[in-house]
């Protein structure tokens, strides 16, 4: 059996709230193994952005262990998290987060800039958009897209580089149903064509619909983990 | 191919047109100004050879042996015939000259006056000594003349002598006798400064031979056609010069002078540093806002892997792009404006009348600055140099952003 892709134990993640610490996380044990199309679900402040950016190597966890792609998060440097993210795991946000000043070719092709390729990264890019059904639009600055058009090229930035693990902020809360629908087939199919991991956090039981597993929390801790026949 | 970073750096300068046109002009009127200093530092060296030059020291004087420590008048070159075709004979010397120097008393009636008694070969004088150009009563010396005096309206006025009054010179001799002659005032010089006027003490080089019993001449003077190849000169001139006999260039003969400027040149840089210190925080205040109002586009970056110095190279080019623009517009508004300043100078007369001086030296009050071909690199580094400085602390401050917090922050 290989490695899990995560793993947290006992994880904990405190805020500086004044005079006493916030708990955003209370202890979280759970594991993804690779190829997991996972939702993480759960209430406003349940800790589903906190764990995620735990996951991500955006911070750093309070106590407890998490490991992600084999690697230790709390003992890596500033550096070593930024080399992590730029190259193993890609990110789709909520309200998009594309550059506004690069077109959506552009937006793919900078983190690809960023990891070091060279040559071929433009056709890379295409290729990722023409992927997501942005072929036409690639030359277009991002602000004359529609919503689910941006978080397609979000998406598309995020795996251009076949990154080992994706993570999605509520990636359809701003889209409307018929959008968020074709965003979720799109993350599906390309996760199961080039096998990469996605944990997703939602709140839209349409979305969690296309989860193969769904992990509930509540009030920072692992409340549910359960395994899910997708419905489309 | 074109880098997308290239892209991004050169449109996120463009998405705040107006603070970016804003930085771009403080960045040009910045290089401008210290532009304008670094030309008139510049100037000031053309400044001193010229004034010092022309005031009868000379861009390049050989001096006898001894003199470099001891100024004493009374020191005669080893051979000054020979040391004086030796100066003709350099190529860019444009004026040589010899003279010979007393301390002498000047008397008419009961007014003395004590003056460097200057003997001169008049038919050369009036090409390095500016100030016997401008005789206002009577006329200069002539050559071959004996007996003749040019004064200073200055000492004139102190001796209250008048024109062809006879005038008695005192001097030492070489055993330390008194020795006396008497010259005839044929000419008057005013150059509308008191201090340069009791400078002028001419006669011809002859009679200060024969009035000190010193033979020969103290000093050859050299005037050169470009100023800048005084070292150049000095350097030909030393192997040919005879045994002994010494060469100094303008800075050596006149120190003082050469310090004084230099003292000046010290304020004016510090006033250029002022300026772009102002201009400086100017630019980075601009580039601070601009990292603020990104805050959550750097988190986007900085989650996505980029890295901080990547961020700070980030930064730090969006500002070489706002000085690459200072420096164009600073050019284009500063050449026109230094060739004008180095074409017609800036008049300082009304601020230190006709003209001023200095040990003696007297300056033209028009003040010229220097136009060459240094000025496009000149202002190229300053203003690039001044925003990669202004970027800075925006840059580590945008290298510092938390994406976690960012984005958190931004939802």
């Amino acid at each position: 059996m290989s490695a899990p892709i995560v793993l947290a134990r006992g994880l904990t993640k405190a805020f500086d709230g004044g005079r006493e610490p916030v708990w955003a996380l209370r202890g979280v044990d759970l594991e993804v193994g690779a190829g997991e199309f996972l939702a993480l679900v759960g209430p406003s402040g349940s800790g589903k952005t906190t764990l995620l950016n735990l996951v991500g190597a955006l911070d750093t966890p309070t106590g407890g262990e998490l490991t992600v792609l084999g690697q230790h998060i709390a003992s890596l440097s500033k550096m070593a998290r930024a080399h992590l993210r730029l190259h193993s795991i890609g990110f789709v946000f909520q309200a998009y987060n594309l550059v506004p000043v690069l077109t959506a070719r552009e937006n793919v092709e900078f983190v690809l800039e960023l990891q070091g390729m060279g040559a071929g990264r433009r056709d890379r890019a295409r290729g990722v958009l023409a992927e997501l059904g942005l072929g036409d639009l690639a030359d277009r600055r991002t602000n004359e897209l529609s919503g689910g058009q941006q978080q397609r090229v979000a998406v598309a930035r995020a795996v251009a580089s076949r990154p080992t693990l994706v993570l999605a902020d509520e990636p359809t809360a701003n889209l409307d149903g018929e959008n968020a629908e074709t965003l979720m087939h799109l993350m599906r199919d390309l996760r199961d064509r080039h096998g990469m991991t996605f944990i997703f956090s939602t709140h839209d039981p349409r979305v969690v619909a296309h989860a193969v597993r769904i992990v509930t929390l509540v009030d920072g801790r692992v409340s549910k983990d359960e395994p899910q026949v997708p419905t489309s | 191919m074109a880098w997308v970073s290239g892209q991004y750096a050169i449109r996120s300068v463009g998405r705040n047109i107006r603070r970016t046109i804003l930085s771009i002009v403080g960045i040009a009127v910045g290089c401008v100004l210290a532009l304008f200093m670094e030309s008139m530092n510049r100037g000031r060296g053309e400044l001193f050879a010229r004034a010092g030059s022309s005031s009868g020291v000379g861009h390049v004087r050989i001096v006898p042996a001894g003199w470099r420590e001891r100024r004493d008048s009374r020191l005669r070159l080893a051979d000054w015939e020979a040391d004086l075709a030796a100066a003709r004979a350099v190529p860019g010397v444009a004026f040589a000259t010899a003279r010979a120097r007393a301390q002498a008393l000047l008397a008419v009636g009961t007014h003395v006056v004590p003056v460097e008694l200057t003997g001169v070969q008049p038919e050369i004088e009036p090409h390095m000594f500016r100030y016997v150009q401008t005789v206002r009563q009577g006329r200069y010396l002539r050559a071959g003349e004996a007996g003749s005096i040019v004064l200073g309206r200055a000492l004139v006025d102190r001796l209250t002598a008048d024109l062809d009054d006879d005038i008695v010179a005192t001097t030492v001799g070489p055993g330390g006798d008194i020795q006396s002659a008497l010259f005839r005032l044929v000419g008057i010089v005013e150059t509308g400064n008191d201090d340069s006027d009791s400078a002028v003490c001419q006669v011809a080089i002859e009679d200060v031979q024969r009035l000190t019993q010193f033979p020969g001449a103290g000093e050859v003077s050299l005037v050169l056609g470009d100023y800048r190849r005084i070292d150049a000169v000095r350097a030909q001139l030393a192997s040919r010069v005879a045994r002994g006999d010494d060469v100094m260039t303008l800075s050596e003969s006149a120190p003082d002078i050469e310090g004084h400027l230099n003292q000046d040149s010290a304020v004016t840089r510090i006033v250029s540093w002022i300026i772009l210190l102002i201009v400086l925080l100017g630019v980075a205040s601009a580039q601070l806002a601009a990292v603020l109002e990104r805050r959550r586009e750097f988190a986007v970056l900085a989650a996505l892997g980029m890295s901080g110095p990547r961020l700070v190279g980030l930064v730090v080019q969006e500002a070489l792009m706002l000085g690459a623009g200072g420096a164009v517009v600073g050019i284009a508004a500063g050449v026109p404006i230094i060739w004008r300043f180095a074409h017609s100078g800036i008049d300082l007369s009304s601020y230190v009348g006709g003209s001023y001086s200095f040990q003696g030296v007297l300056f033209d009050p028009i003040i010229y600055g220097d136009f060459g071909w240094w000025i496009p690199g000149y202002v190229t580094a300053v203003s690039l140099v001044a925003t990669i400085v202004a970027s800075l602390y925006p840059a580590w401050y945008a290298s510092r952003t938390d994406p976690a917090v960012a984005l958190r922050v931004a939802q």
